[in-house]
């Protein structure tokens, strides 16, 4: 069974969280997708369309929760970017602009953060 | 000439028929498998996680039938299928006996919850029922393999997206038994009224039937925005053994789909 990654408080931090984050992501035809997760102690960002094709390149900035930048690159040409883990309790804002209009963010939470740390801790 | 040589009138058989329909054919409830999300749509503002309900019922009399633990339950996500049989738990659908499951989306995508039940013995049909039910839920935003097949011995796979529908959307799938489309299939269409029975001025408003083209191609628009239920049923190939004597087996292909709501 797997562990879920939030629960009903989450959702409320979540939802605080998302206040305190300007959205982004207008809703049209070619809907860009965004979406992050840890992975091996990296932050891997996936961007693709919603026509399934990948973003094949873009702008990646990271914003930290009091929403100042704290990371910049780009996705490479598979849709997709692994970045260095940004210590950041407090949660992260990542977005990607695919530029035309086409941008959109993910958040990892606090708890998203956590579970990740308790995941490395476990695999070591 | 019958009617004469009975010494009946004309009036009097229309009665006796109409006494005998009402005897033999009961009300006109549709048995429905059924699999319902909390949410269809999970975007990363929701609850990520969840809910699932499995039940066998009169969806649009808003009445449960018991539901013995599933035979399987599991999700199909970017061609890789879980089990999920050991996460449910018994609850109870329509005060009917049911069970409950949950799952936490991880990856974007469409999810493919489906459940196949244990034969259900109906005695007023003298028949069991088998309804391999399904239903599609997307992910933040992702709607890649909306259109999955899971391979069922009978399924609906749709032709048109099964989430994200407005209300009076035409919807669109393929009835396939075995692999194959299955020509004309009878299909059987509810709405799920969850919170009670409406009242309508036939119980032949209850069940919506259409049935499918050459190539088991079958189209209905719900006027309403809810959880609708679509049933193909065909009779299976086998015979299940009740008190001794070898019964026909009723397989159904439900899916469950939801229509949104116009915003006002």
């Amino acid at each position: 069974m797997r562990t879920p990654p939030f629960n009903a408080p989450t959702k409320v931090v979540g939802a605080l969280l998302a206040l305190l984050f300007a959205p982004s992501g207008p809703a049209h035809a070619h809907q860009l997708n965004v979406f992050a997760f840890i992975e091996e102690g990296a932050i891997v960002v996936e961007a693709k369309f919603s026509s399934g094709r990948v973003a094949r390149e873009g702008v990646v900035t990271v914003y930290d929760a009091a929403d100042a930048l704290i990371h910049e690159t780009r996705l490479g040409a598979d849709g997709s970017v692994r970045l260095p883990r940004l210590a950041n309790e407090g949660g992260l804002r990542i977005e990607v602009s695919a530029g035309d209009g086409h941008s959109n963010y993910w958040i990892l939470t606090p708890q998203d953060m956590a579970r990740a740390s308790v995941d490395a801790e476990t695999q070591s | 000439m019958a009617a004469r040589q009975l010494g009946m009138t004309r009036p009097a058989l229309a009665l006796c028929s109409m006494t005998s329909a009402a005897v033999v054919a009961g009300p006109a409830f549709g048995h429905f498998g059924m699999l319902i999300p909390s949410d269809p749509m999970v975007s990363q503002q929701d609850m990520r996680t969840i809910d699932l309900e499995l039940s066998f019922s009169h969806p649009f009399e808003a009445t449960g039938m018991d539901l013995a633990r599933p035979k399987a339950f599991g999700v199909l996500h970017n061609g890789e299928s879980t089990d999920l049989l050991d996460t449910l738990s018994e609850a109870r659908v329509l005060d009917g006996a049911a069970w409950a499951g949950s799952f936490t989306p991880e990856r974007p995508g469409t999810y493919v919850f489906h459940m196949e039940p244990q034969p259900y013995w109906e005695p007023s049909e003298d028949v069991f029922i088998v309804h391999y039910t399904k239903t599609y839920v997307s992910a933040f935003g992702d709607n890649a393999d909306w259109d999955a097949e899971l391979g069922l011995e009978t399924e609906i796979v749709p032709l048109s997206r099964p989430f994200g529908l407005w209300s009076g959307n035409v919807f669109q799938g393929i009835v396939k038994a075995g692999g194959e489309p299955v020509p004309y299939a009878e299909v059987e269409v509810e709405r799920y009224n969850a919170d009670g029975a409406i009242e309508v001025p036939s119980d032949l408003m209850i069940t919506q039937v259409v049935k499918a083209d050459a190539n088991g191609v079958f189209t209905y628009a719900p006027p309403r925005p809810g959880w609708w239920g679509f049933a193909a049923l065909t009779t299976a190939d086998y015979q299940l053994p009740h008190e001794g004597v070898e019964k026909d087996v009723e397989l159904g292909a439900v899916l469950w789909v939801r229509f949104e709501p116009w915003p006002e």
